[in-house]
């Protein structure tokens, strides 16, 4: 057990279940999940399409709520707390990364990477021009500071969106398949990035990713079947399970 | 905010033609209203300034004078002891006349006219040389006694030009006819409606014709330096004159003319004053300005309708655009409120754009008609008083235009901002649009 699984956990999923409703068919996305992460764990989440990963990483996102089960974030349970509450949580402990990036197309660089710290209002525009230049600086993408999203590749806008997840130093920052839009080489810079500033910064990381390339850089591997939490790994493990299940079929 | 300012400016520069097309039409109401308001403000100047000359002050201190209860005569009687307490209760007062008031039938060898007579000191009327345009003959004439201004319509009818002789034959209230002989002193142009009923007389032969003491005449006239005064002022002679022991009509706000049968149904006798404003004596023609507003309100409450349906789909449309975006920023942290400003916003910018692009346009038409001296059909010169379009813009009512329009715009953007900001944001990322 390393240092940081001593701390107490900054997610803990108890017996979550989420269910969808397409019309009349209420569809299971997750069945009973039980997970616990801790400050400065690079967590992967593994499994095979409509395992449940992206509805995982929205409940533990606090963009959706679970049907049943307690999700606790920084200590606070999820379903206690109003839709103001949640959003301030947020915005203050939480970094997102989109699989599709999801910058706003009208502002340039800086400002999509300025925009948390403009809602979060507490840096005045010095402090605010130096977090994000420097953060810039670490997702190499300085001199493009005044482009705009579509004046880029994916992979630097992508490095934009961790740049943007980054700047509010969230305890915890969630990739939703980061690399899934990216091409191996540019997948591996960024995922390179993610695990550099887990180590400089001690952010949390969880990421979702069917690629076992990326996994292998995770501390652990989360594996989930339908909806079920099947086994915590590690990544080298995670490799070997996975290509005995490749196997199997 | 200047970070959500910036999203909503860039957003309607990104979707440079439907920002064009609403923008256009938002601006088309702006330029609409505002020439309106210009028509408006112009026919009331052009009303006031001819008509407040010709048939009413600013403020009148008129009344009626009754021997016996059913007779009552429209004069003041000591109105130079009035005129007095009036000069020292209205600092306001730019000047004051007095003015007599008659109705009577004007016989020329060829036809007769029905017309109200003015009984004028025409030496005390600054107003009336800058009003009028002398066709024939002098106004100076008028300082003469038994002579008489016509109008060129009149003059027509009557068949008559200056120096002819005209005979006015008033009823008293005797039951008899009283006539003077006047000579034609001067001919003027037509003012609209109150050129078709309204001749002037020295105040000396007015008073000669009714046979009345100098110390009576009509009305006294009182013209303001600022007409914005007028209720003010109207309100304090009310009780300066009431304190300075005269007795005063209740308010009734309409002509002298239209006041007799009420008057003569009441049972006092003696003198009662009735202060009245010059909208009071024009009331009978501001209807055409009431109309005129009424029609304005109309038109652009059914302009802002359709403004407003424009603006709700166009925002639908953004909003469906952008469902992914504002999801985006609601998961990183934006709060409900925030989102809602960020379309109030965009809707703003562009209500004040339209409306800053509508109204110099406006500004531009009314200047240019204005400047162009446009003629109208006689039927319009009657209502507005002059034979030309004159179209006045106000600053205030301009920007107060500006705001209306814009504020409008922005509220009927608020029911599509708020179904924005209650999207669930994982809703709004995985929404396909």
């Amino acid at each position: 057990m390393n240092a940081a699984v001593a701390q107490s956990p900054i997610v803990s999923i108890t017996n979550v279940t989420k269910d969808y409703t397409l019309g009349k068919v209420v569809v299971p996305a997750l069945r009973g999940v039980d997970l616990q992460v801790h400050p400065g764990e690079f967590i992967s989440i593994a499994g095979p399409s409509g395992s449940g990963k992206t509805t995982l990483l929205n409940l533990i996102g606090c963009v959706d709520t679970a049907t049943s089960g307690v999700v606790s974030v920084a200590g606070q349970d999820t379903k206690q707390l109003t839709e103001r509450q949640l959003t301030h949580l947020r915005l203050h402990t939480i970094g997102f990364i989109f699989q599709s990036f999801n910058l706003v197309s009208v502002l340039s660089v800086f400002q999509n990477v300025e925009f948390p710290l403009l809602l979060q209002r507490k840096l005045d525009k010095n402090q605010r021009r130096e977090r994000v230049n420097q953060l810039l600086e670490q997702v190499g993408l300085a001199h493009h500071a005044k482009h705009r999203p579509n004046e880029l590749s994916g992979g630097q806008r992508q490095r934009v969106a961790v740049a943007r997840a980054l700047v509010t130093r969230p305890q915890l920052v969630l990739a939703d398949e980061p690399t899934a839009n990216l091409d191996s080489v540019t997948g591996q810079h960024i995922i390179d990035l993610m695990k550099e500033l887990n180590q400089k910064e001690g952010t949390t990381f969880i990421f979702s990713t069917h690629d076992a390339k990326v996994m292998s850089h995770a501390n652990a591997v989360v594996r989930l079947a339908d909806g079920k939490f099947l086994d915590r790994l590690s990544p080298s493990e995670a490799k070997r399970a996975m290509a005995a299940g490749a196997e199997g079929h | 905010m200047f970070q959500l300012f910036l999203i909503a400016f860039r957003n309607l520069g990104t979707h440079r033609r439907r920002t064009v097309l609403l923008g256009g039409a938002i601006a088309g109401v702006t330029a609409l209203l505002v020439i309106l308001m210009g028509l408006s403000t112009g026919m009331k100047e052009t009303m006031l300034r001819s008509a407040t000359t010709l048939a009413t002050g600013h403020v009148n201190v008129g009344g009626f004078y009754k021997v016996t209860a059913g007779q009552a005569a429209p004069v003041v009687t000591a109105y130079p002891k009035i005129l007095e307490q009036v000069r020292k209760a209205v600092p306001e007062l730019d000047y004051a006349v007095q003015r007599g008031r008659g109705w009577a039938k004007i016989v020329s060898e060829s036809g007769s006219l029905q017309v109200g007579v003015g009984g004028i000191d025409v030496k005390d009327e600054p107003g009336f040389r800058q009003v009028l345009q002398i066709q024939e003959g002098n106004l100076d004439g008028l300082n003469e006694q038994s002579t008489v201004l016509l109008f060129e319509k009149q003059a027509k009818r009557l068949q008559v030009k200056v120096g002819d002789t005209v005979t006015i034959s008033a009823p008293t209230m005797r039951g008899t006819n009283n006539t003077v002989d006047v000579r034609v002193a001067a001919i003027a142009t037509d003012v609209g409606m109150m050129s078709d009923f309204n001749v002037f007389v020295p105040s000396g032969t007015l008073r000669s014709l009714y046979q009345l003491r100098d110390d009576t005449t009509g009305a006294l006239y009182l013209y303001l330096k600022d007409v914005n005064q007028v209720p003010h002022v109207q309100a304090r002679l009310r009780t300066v004159l009431a304190d300075a022991g005269h007795q005063l009509m209740d308010n009734d706000p309409r002509a002298f003319w239209m006041k007799f049968e009420v008057v003569n149904r009441e049972a006092w006798t003696g003198q009662k004053l009735d202060i009245t404003n010059w909208e009071d004596e024009l009331s009978f023609i501001t209807w055409t300005l009431t109309a005129l507003n009424g029609l304005t309100g109309i038109l652009i409450f059914v302009l802002l309708v359709i403004i407003g349906v424009g603006i709700m789909n166009t925002l639908w449309i953004a909003i469906r655009e952008r469902t992914r975006e504002i999801g985006t920023l609601r998961a990183i942290g934006m709060q409900r409120t925030r989102v809602v400003v960020m379309f109030l916003f965009e809707a703003m910018t562009l209500g004040a754009l339209g409306t800053l692009a509508g109204a110099l346009i406006g500004l531009a038409v009314c200047l240019g008609v204005d400047s162009a001296h446009v003629g109208v059909p006689e039927a319009v010169a009657m209502f507005i008083m002059s034979d030309r379009l004159h179209l006045v813009v106000n600053a205030g009512s301009v920007v107060g235009a500006m705001v209306f329009i814009t504020t409008c715009t922005t509220l009927i953007s608020l029911i599509p901002s708020f179904l924005a900001a209650r999207l669930k944001p994982v809703t709004a990322m995985h929404h396909i649009g």
